[in-house]
């Protein structure tokens, strides 16, 4: 990119902009932000969010009349709102207000509250937009408060009661989802409740008598700190209890499989091997369940992305990374029939997952148990899905479930009468196709299982 | 001057009044409650994945060494 060119995704804030020179993201501070700047580094504001790792670590490049560039620490891999699992969202919706509140102890407030603010980093979330506090003006609502409502509380709570797959929808509602859509999804017993009728539903109702005011003519009202206090704690507590009703707890999946113990053993020292004798730091598995076959790789990775298409199964990895600190790990949720699109403003806001991938570019993929179901559920050509892995990374360890593999039967069975369109589903089909892509380092048979495990390379110029 | 470059929503603005009001009846009764059953010992310690609201000077001394 061309020096200090805008980033196209830092539009909004007239503070500041980020920008990318020489591969490295930079942030620019305008002389309107001076003064909220100064105070905050010089308050050991800054110091003590970056000691408790809340917000993003930044240096100070140089500082000028007309500009002060800071360059925060890079983040290998952003992901997006719309791809977290139910307990990432919690912990970032958690997060913006635990810095609300520090910010309002400190006299500052969040400008907003936007989803987008926060990315995960170090098993953690955080804080990303150092950009976002402001002094806080005595007697002043939170002007975020509609934007935390519409970006954090409204789809966790959709998420409870309609399900992980709810927060999905923030990838459709880039501001937040409108309150009103919020209000009449919501089953009517939650107007019964006074805490969510109040943060709800009367405040869609207040929204709409609100939104023909276009004179300015309602007086804006008064609240004190203490009471912003008390809307920032109450929404913490009850965020914090929030759980998925949906209760079918992840984490069986390894007691469904057709492996013998012996066979998984097998294939993760296979794994371990390969990973070990291509030297591998980065690693993405894109069928990964809940990173049992992660946690089973023995080398010191430095970022493993971990990704399913199952929120549930993402929530359980994400709850064991915590318990145990694997802050080398990043669960997302993919679905790799569909992955995310680039969308905003000349869809150039929010990357795609391909973009973003291509980008981070790990040393190996791992597509375990992934290409029976892409094939046969998503029916994905051999060579359109060897085109696909062969975009982002230069080794792939794909295994491949053989026709009479039980999975691979049951898959073929729900075809009934289309089943023959999938004679093609062979492994001899399955290599011509993709060493038009790739050369086969590696290729092992399971014992006591009807799958093969390849090591590929791919080719130059193939990417 | 807020640098405001999103509409923070008029009624958003009133109701938070309404809100807090509201807020502050909930906090003071399941403070209350808590206060109640912390009595009768009918409190059970949980194990809880996040931390309550406030940052801790703890906290501040574990995360320190995380970052690789």
């Amino acid at each position: 990119m061309i020096n200090k060119e805008q980033h196209s995704s830092s539009f909004r804030d007239p503070s500041g902009y980020i920008y990318i020179e020489d591969n490295i993201l930079k942030r620019k501070i305008h002389p309107i932000y001076f003064k909220q700047y100064n105070k905050l580094k010089n308050s050991s504001f800054f110091d003590k969010l970056f000691k408790s790792g809340l917000l993003i670590k930044h240096k100070e490049v140089s500082v000028s009349e007309s500009e002060i560039i800071i360059q925060p620490d890079q983040i290998p891999f952003i992901t997006y709102p719309y791809e977290w699992s139910f307990n990432q969202y919690k912990e970032a919706a958690l997060l913006t207000l635990k810095l609300q509140k520090f910010a309002l102890e400190n006299e500052f407030s969040l400008k907003d509250a936007s989803a987008f603010n926060v990315t995960f980093h170090n098993g953690n979330a955080i804080f990303i937009d150092t950009l976002s506090f402001d002094f806080y003006k005595e007697n002043e609502p939170w002007r975020a408060y509609k934007q935390f409502i519409t970006h954090f509380f409204g789809p966790l709570i959709l998420a409870h009661y309609h399900g992980s797959e709810m927060l999905k929808l923030m990838g459709s509602f880039m501001d937040g989802i409108p309150v009103k859509t919020i209000a009449s999804l919501l089953p009517f017993k939650t107007k019964l409740n006074p805490f969510l009728y109040a943060n709800i539903h009367l405040l869609a109702k207040f929204e709409d008598k609100h939104n023909d005011d276009y004179k300015g003519e309602t007086k804006a009202v008064g609240l004190s700190k203490k009471g912003q206090l008390n809307i920032i704690q109450s929404l913490y507590n009850s965020i914090k209890k929030l759980e998925l009703k949906e209760t079918s707890e992840w984490g069986e999946y390894y007691n469904k499989t057709n492996y013998t113990d012996a066979a998984f053993q097998e294939k993760s020292k296979l794994i371990n091997t390969w990973i070990r004798n291509i030297n591998a730091k980065t690693v993405i598995d894109v069928g990964g369940n809940d990173g049992t076959f992660v946690r089973q790789i023995n080398t010191n990775l430095t970022q493993a992305l971990v990704c399913d298409i199952d929120n549930n199964a993402v929530d359980y990895n994400y709850k064991q990374l915590k318990k145990n600190k694997d802050s080398f790990m990043l669960p997302f949720v993919l679905d790799v029939l569909n992955p995310s699109a680039n969308i905003g403003f000349n869809n150039k806001e929010r990357f795609s997952f391909l973009k973003r991938i291509s980008e981070f570019a790990p040393d190996v993929t791992l597509a375990l148990a992934v290409i029976h179901h892409m094939t046969l559920s998503g029916n994905i050509t051999f060579e359109m899905s060897a085109n696909f892995f062969a975009s982002f990374s230069d080794h792939l360890v794909i295994e491949f479930p053989k026709q009479k593999d039980s999975w691979v039967q049951r898959l073929l069975k729900s075809k009934g009468e289309f089943e023959s369109h999938f004679d093609f589903y062979t492994l001899e089909n399955f290599k011509s196709d993709y060493l038009k892509y790739f050369n086969i380092v590696e290729e092992q048979t399971i014992h006591d299982s009807e799958r093969v495990l390849f090591l590929l390379k791919r080719k130059n110029g193939k990417t | 001057m807020y640098l405001l470059y999103f509409d923070p929503g008029l009624g958003a603005m009133i109701i938070q009044g309404i809100i807090a009001a509201v807020a502050g009846v909930v906090l003071f009764s399941k403070n209350l409650m808590y206060k109640i059953k912390l009595f009768f010992s009918l409190v059970k310690k949980e194990d809880d994945l996040f931390d309550d609201i406030n940052i801790e000077d703890t906290d501040v001394d574990n995360k320190t060494n995380s970052d690789k």
